[in-house]
């Protein structure tokens, strides 16, 4: 399968590069084809310009044409069959950084489009067949159901609809990981390269 | 009340703007005072750096220059607003920064020794969040309402239980009559006139 994967975090040596890491591994034994983004390496930038947001409805070439960060995000949006997020929930949802991708690469006529006439956007992703994320929380689970989820709903809703109708999206989260103990962390990774494999089958 | 307006938006002269400008004039109105951060307009950068990270948990130590404005305006306030359009049904990615940057430990919230999070923002008396929707409601909920849950429930956790909320929506905006948006610019002035 085309695997697209989104990483974000900003330290070299932290839990989520664990993560990370143990994603591309499995997903190299498991034979996909993987396309990756480390937004903080690349120094991706998340603020829609206005420019953008004027154009909105514009082709998609017309953005992309003096940023080649863009267009290789939208190459490969359009490539994969497969995305995998990868980050740490802050505010129980993703890093600025991440959403920021959500608001500028998918754009209409890559993600979306609107037809004249239509009450609503129609899917433009119906190549992509599974949703993944792997993300931790600091907070607990029970903390996190209160807060209602906002990344889960944006990612297993908001860009479900996208996609193809057969889309299945799991969710792959360590929660508590701010009192969590080392055992749990490496019992979590070990854990990983089978719940992905499960997850994209 | 000291009033603190949040508005995110890449143009100026949206109706997001007059959203925000709306919003500050009702609370002027009425005698409160307002402070406004324009993260678009000031060009606030939503990303945060590795050594702002590492110093997280060391209470304001990490902080840079331009945050501290952002953390002292926070701390001054007894209302805040958040005005912005919702994108992918949630704030956009720089109010989420700000979320992420400003709302740090020592500002929103302080870890106890065992490492949990307690509220820091017992001051604020009231949560206003002020936004747009392009679809209509029934939509906005199938979708779960991101942006809603992580103002009126992540963020206020981090306030007193006695903190009170209001959440001001414009589902539907995209193909809106004028007299609807003028309407809704009526609506958010006189519910900030009425604190």
């Amino acid at each position: 399968m085309n695997v697209l994967v989104l990483f974000a975090h900003p330290l070299a040596d932290s839990y989520g590069r664990a993560i990370h890491d143990q994603v591309m591994s499995s997903l190299h034994v498991d034979g996909h084809e993987v396309r990756s983004h480390n937004l903080w390496q690349e120094n991706f930038d998340p603020v829609l310009s206005a420019v953008e947001k004027r154009e909105h409805f514009a082709a998609p070439e017309t953005k992309t044409a003096n940023d080649s960060l863009l267009a290789a995000h939208v190459a490969d949006l359009r490539w994969c069959e497969a995305i995998v997020f990868v980050y740490p929930s802050w505010w129980s949802a993703p890093p600025a950084i991440m959403k920021g991708w959500f608001d500028r690469v998918l754009m209409q006529g890559v993600a979306w489009t609107f037809p004249e006439g239509a009450t609503r956007l129609h899917a433009g992703l119906t190549h992509v067949r599974r949703l993944v994320a792997v993300t931790t929380y600091g907070s607990s689970r029970w903390v996190n159901a209160l807060e209602g989820e906002p990344g889960k709903a944006t990612i297993r809703r908001g860009l479900r609809v996208l996609c193809n109708v057969r889309c299945r999206s799991t969710w792959i989260a360590d929660y508590g990981v701010d009192r969590a103990s080392r055992e749990s962390c490496s019992h979590f990774l070990a854990k990983l390269p089978r719940r992905l494999h499960r997850a994209l089958r | 009340m000291r009033v603190l307006v949040i508005h995110s938006h890449p143009i100026v002269d949206s109706f997001s703007g007059a959203l925000r400008d709306a919003a500050s004039e009702g609370a002027q109105a009425a005698g409160h005072d307002v402070r406004v951060l324009d993260l678009g307009a000031m060009n606030f950068d939503p990303v945060m750096s590795a050594d702002e990270l590492r110093g997280y948990k060391a209470i304001m130590s990490a902080t840079s220059d331009d945050l501290t404005m952002h953390i002292d305006a926070v701390k001054w306030a007894d209302v805040l607003v958040f005005v912005y359009p919702t994108w992918w049904s949630t704030l956009p990615a720089q109010l989420k920064g700000w979320l992420e940057r400003v709302m740090r430990p020592g500002v929103a919230f302080e870890f106890d020794e065992n490492n949990k999070v307690r509220p820091g923002l017992r001051q604020v008396r009231k949560i206003v969040g002020i936004t747009t929707y392009g679809s209509k409601w029934p939509y906005v909920k199938l979708m779960k309402d991101s942006g809603r849950r992580t103002l009126l429930r992540a963020l206020k956790l981090n306030t007193s239980w006695r903190t009170r909320s209001k959440w001001l929506a414009f589902y539907g905006i995209d193909g809106a009559s004028e007299a609807r948006r003028a309407q809704f610019l009526g609506q958010v002035r006189k519910s900030m006139e009425t604190l």
